[in-house]
C-alpha cells in the first residue's frame, strides 16, 4: 500500500525529472563527432537531436579509439538506410 | 447502485473503443503528412527505419547511443516522463506494434498460453541486448538489438527488401537471426497473445517498472469484489487482478474493468477517493 500523497509526490518527482533530462537532451546537449571535410578532419558539435537522426541511419560510428566519428563527408548525403 | 471514479467511467465508456483508439494512434506514428521527425523520439515501439515512421525508436536510440558510449538523454526522459503518467496502458492503447499482435490474435487459431515467468525475459532483453551488448560490443555484433529485432524486420527489412526487387537492384536480405526471429514471431502472432510484448518487449520491461507508482494505475475495491473471478476469465494474459491489479505483465487494455461487481477501475492520482489508500501491489 502506497499512500495517495507519497505516490503523488513520486509521479511528480519523475516527471520533473523525466522533462528535465528530454530538456537538457533537446536544448542543451551536444557530442563532439569528427567528421571529413574536404579530405581533412574537422571536429563538430552535434546537438543530441540530430545525433538521433544521424544513429539511426549508421550515419554515425565509434572507433577504437572511442572517437565518434560521421561516417558519410560533410557536403556528402547521410545514408538512407540503417545498417542493421 | 456501483458508482465509477470519473477516470473509470471515462475508461470504461473507450474500452470497446480500444481498436479505434490504437488505429487512431497509427495515424501518429505512421508519418502520413511525411514529416519524418527522426530527430525525435516517440514512446513506443516502431522502427525509425521504416519508410513509415514519424519518429525514433526510443530502444533503437537507447541502443546506438550506448554504442557510441552517449547518455541518451532525450529518450531516457522521454520514457521516465511518459513511464510516470501512463505506464504499460501506452503498450495496450497506443503502441503499433502491440495493435498489430491485436489484430493477429484475432484470426480465429487455437492459442497458447505462457508460463508467466516469461515475462521477466524482458528484462534479459532490455539488459542484455539494448544496453550491455551495444556498449560493450558495439553496434555491429549480431546480438545488438536493431538486428534481432521483429519490429525492424517487418517494418524496415522486408518493405526495403520489397522497393529493392521492384527496382530491380540487388535485394539485400537481413541476417539470418533476425530471419528466424521474424519468422517465429509471424507465426506466433496468430497462436498466442501478444507474444512479443509479454515475453520479448524491452520498451514494455521499461513502462513495467512504472505500473506501480504511475499517475494513472489499475484500481482494487477490495469492498466491492465478489470474489467471483471474472476477472480471471476476462483477463487473456494471465493476471489475476484482483491479486496484483498492476501487475508487470499487465498491458492495461483494461479488459478486467468490465467485471460487473465493479472491483476493478482506472483509476488517477488526480481525482479524489474515498479512501486515502491505494492498492498498487
Amino acid at each position: 500500500m502506497i499512500n495517495k500523497n507519497t505516490k503523488i509526490l513520486i509521479f511528480g518527482l519523475l516527471v520533473l525529472f523525466g522533462v528535465a533530462l528530454l530538456a537538457y537532451g533537446a536544448l542543451f546537449h551536444s557530442t563532439t563527432v569528427s567528421a571529413q571535410q574536404d579530405g581533412e578532419p574537422v571536429m563538430l558539435a552535434k546537438s543530441e537531436s540530430a545525433l538521433i537522426k544521424d544513429a539511426s541511419v549508421s550515419g554515425v560510428k565509434r572507433d577504437e579509439s572511442g572517437k565518434i566519428k560521421q561516417t558519410y563527408a560533410i557536403g556528402e548525403k547521410a545514408p538512407e538506410a540503417c545498417s542493421t | 447502485m456501483v458508482t465509477k471514479n470519473k477516470t473509470g467511467g471515462f475508461a470504461s465508456k473507450l474500452i470497446g473503443w480500444r481498436m479505434w483508439v490504437q488505429t487512431a494512434f497509427l495515424l501518429v506514428w505512421l508519418d502520413p503528412a511525411g514529416l519524418r521527425l527522426h530527430t525525435m523520439c516517440s514512446p513506443v515501439f516502431h522502427c525509425y527505419a521504416c519508410p513509415l515512421a514519424t519518429f525514433a525508436c526510443p530502444i533503437g536510440v537507447i541502443a546506438q547511443f550506448g554504442a557510441l558510449h552517449v547518455f541518451p538523454f532525450i529518450a531516457v526522459g522521454l520514457l521516465i516522463a511518459v513511464g510516470a503518467l501512463f505506464g504499460t496502458l501506452i503498450c495496450g492503447w497506443v503502441c503499433p506494434f502491440g495493435f498489430l499482435q491485436d489484430l493477429a490474435a484475432k484470426v480465429p487459431t487455437p492459442k497458447f498460453d505462457l508460463p508467466k515467468f516469461t515475462g521477466y525475459f524482458r528484462y534479459v532483453v532490455l539488459i542484455g541486448t539494448v544496453l550491455a551488448v551495444p556498449y560493450f560490443f558495439g553496434e555491429s555484433h549480431p546480438l545488438f538489438v536493431c538486428r534481432v529485432c521483429p519490429a525492424g524486420a517487418l517494418e524496415a527489412a522486408v518493405p526495403t527488401m520489397v522497393g529493392q526487387a521492384i527496382a530491380g537492384t540487388e535485394v539485400v536480405w537481413p541476417n539470418a537471426i533476425k530471419l528466424t526471429i521474424l519468422i517465429v514471431f509471424i507465426i506466433a502472432i496468430f497462436f498466442m497473445k501478444r507474444p512479443w510484448c509479454r515475453v520479448l518487449c524491452p520498451l514494455g520491461a521499461i513502462f513495467s517498472l512504472f505500473n506501480r507508482i504511475s499517475a494513472f494505475f489499475l484500481q482494487f475495491d477490495a469492498d466491492k469484489c465478489t470474489h467471483c473471478e471474472k476477472c480471471h476469465k476476462l483477463c487473456e494474459y494471465g493476471i489475476e487482478p484482483e491479486k496484483t491489479p498492476n501487475d508487470l505483465n499487465c498491458i492495461r487494455c483494461l479488459e478486467c474493468t468490465k467485471c460487473s461487481p465493479d472491483a476493478l477501475n482506472l483509476g488517477s492520482i488526480f481525482e479524489q477517493s474515498k479512501s486515502k489508500e491505494i492498492q498498487t501491489q
